[in-house]
């Protein structure tokens, strides 16, 4: 039986119904091997899309390039939500190819959540190193799974470097500064944003994820050193032992 | 003790991004979701600043304030927001709001103007506490007990000439608080001599906060 041709699409479609009966549909749609955004560019592109509108203090795209990936990628999401109030309530489903989310939830929260899929995908230089991310989006997340994920997919990359036989970075020190520069291009947004909307529920979605960028120092000093009672089985014993567990440990006096 | 710093914001991240960020600054600090919450929280323990979220539901940041400004005029409250809007900054800053940011918050500028803002507060309250522990002491600690003495003198030079018990002790309880009012008032001379050198070249360099533990030690006899 031949394998079923792996999908080169991943879909990610969001759907926010209010509470006065309105529904709008947003869908992402990301390259599956690359991650990379397939744009749907809006025609014309505002204004505010173009690169030396506002542009971030740390963009390192050259003169020659007339807009804003990540501007232009955010548009029509934008647009669409220009006089929406934060805090407004909506009912968010997001339907991936494995599975459907669903959470009653402020507009903010759901448009953060999308909106951070465009910017780490659009090929902005700066946000692309978040893109790994998005292979494994969780709608919703607090900033505890978030920050994990983010730690995950950093120590991911470092292995692999690793496996090339290059220089790893297990202690982290430069995912700090990734999100230093990630929350210039969240700032440079926000400002962005500010021209371009009426009410604040754009701003404040790209200032929850600035506030990631925010937490991530203490999450790698303190954060850490607190989920450690999670792994407490690998403080105790790192080496697995090959036959299984040891049934005889008091730990798993339950299985005997 | 640490300055006490609550986070106002319905967005459960930015409550989490700025306790990390100002816990690791050194402030003390708490969260609420709403301005309902925060009600409920500064009733249960009072902050030196709060820091307001505009935008939230069932309460908004600016009723909040306006509260907060009635019941807590002691407490600082600086004004965030994810919209620059001029009028509702000028509104905010005529209800008692000590200033307006808009979000995301440069948290380096931020610790800044709280520990400004929050030390100098900090500092009045603990030279209010100075007075009220030197005015207890003088009052409560001495004249008080002076009080008693003269009352004792007073019944023991009424007693009958053959109760000498009855006179000896009250001469003996009298002693006891006039010793312990010398070894009150020996404290408090070899403190108001330490206070007097604040701010001189080589004086004593004890913060408000730290003259009024020591009052209070003075009070309760634990100070030697």
């Amino acid at each position: 039986m031949a394998l079923k041709k792996e999908a080169t699409e991943i879909q990610y479609l969001y759907k926010f119904k209010f509470d006065d009966g309105t529904e709008k549909n947003f869908e992402v749609v990301l390259n599956s091997t690359t991650l990379e955004l397939i744009r749907d560019d809006p025609n014309p592109k505002p204004e505010w899309t173009k690169l030396k509108y506002s542009q971030c203090e740390n963009c390192p795209l050259p003169d020659s390039v007339e807009y804003c990936p990540v501007a232009v990628s955010l548009a029509k999401l934008v647009e669409s939500f220009h006089d929406a109030a934060s805090y407004e309530s909506a009912a968010v489903t997001v339907e991936t190819p494995q599975r459907t989310f669903f959470k009653k939830t402020t507009l903010q929260k759901g448009l953060s959540a999308i909106i951070g899929i465009y910017m780490s995908t659009s090929n902005c230089p700066v946000t692309d190193r978040l893109r790994p991310m998005t292979r494994f989006h969780l709608p919703f997340a607090n900033s505890i799974e978030t920050f994990f994920r983010s730690v995950s997919s950093y120590l991911t990359a470092q292995f692999l470097l690793m496996r090339q036989g290059r220089q790893p970075d297990w202690e982290m020190k430069h995912l700090q500064g990734i999100y230093r520069a990630v929350n210039l291009v969240n700032k440079g947004m926000t400002t962005r944003l500010l021209k371009a909307t009426e009410k604040d529920a754009n701003v404040n979605a790209v200032v929850i994820l600035h506030s990631f960028g925010d937490g991530i120092n203490y999450f790698i000093e303190s954060g850490l050193a607190e989920l450690e009672p999670m792994f407490a089985v690998f403080m105790k014993d790192p080496v697995a032992p090959e036959n299984g567990a040891d049934v005889t440990d008091p730990a798993h006096s339950h299985l005997s | 003790m640490n300055e006490r710093i609550l986070v106002v914001d319905d967005e459960e991240s930015l409550r989490l991004s700025l306790k990390f960020k100002l816990k690791s600054a050194g402030f003390d600090v708490d969260v609420a979701a709403d301005g309902e919450e925060a009600l409920e929280k500064l009733k249960a323990r009072p902050a030196d600043a709060v820091l307001l979220d505009i935008n939230m539901p069932r309460m908004s940041g600016i009723e909040a304030l306006t509260i907060i400004r009635q019941k807590y005029p002691q407490t600082e409250t600086i004004m965030l927001t994810g919209f620059a809007d001029f009028s509702t900054a000028i509104e905010c800053l005529k209800i008692g709001a000590k200033d307006y940011l808009v979000k995301p918050v440069d948290t380096t500028e931020l610790v800044t103007r709280l520990r400004s803002l929050v030390r100098s507060r900090s500092s009045e309250r603990a030279l209010q506490e100075v007075h009220q522990e030197y005015t207890g002491l003088i009052s409560e600690d001495l004249i008080d007990p002076l009080k008693k003495i003269q009352t004792m003198l007073d019944q023991a030079s009424k007693l009958a000439v053959d109760a000498d018990k009855d006179r000896k002790k009250l001469i003996s309880n009298a002693r006891e608080l006039m010793d312990k009012m010398e070894a009150k008032l020996k404290l408090l001379v070899e403190f108001s001599k330490r206070a007097a050198t604040i701010g001189t070249p080589g004086g004593t360099e004890l913060s408000p906060t730290q003259l009024a533990e020591q009052l209070k030690g003075i009070r309760k006899g634990t100070t030697k």
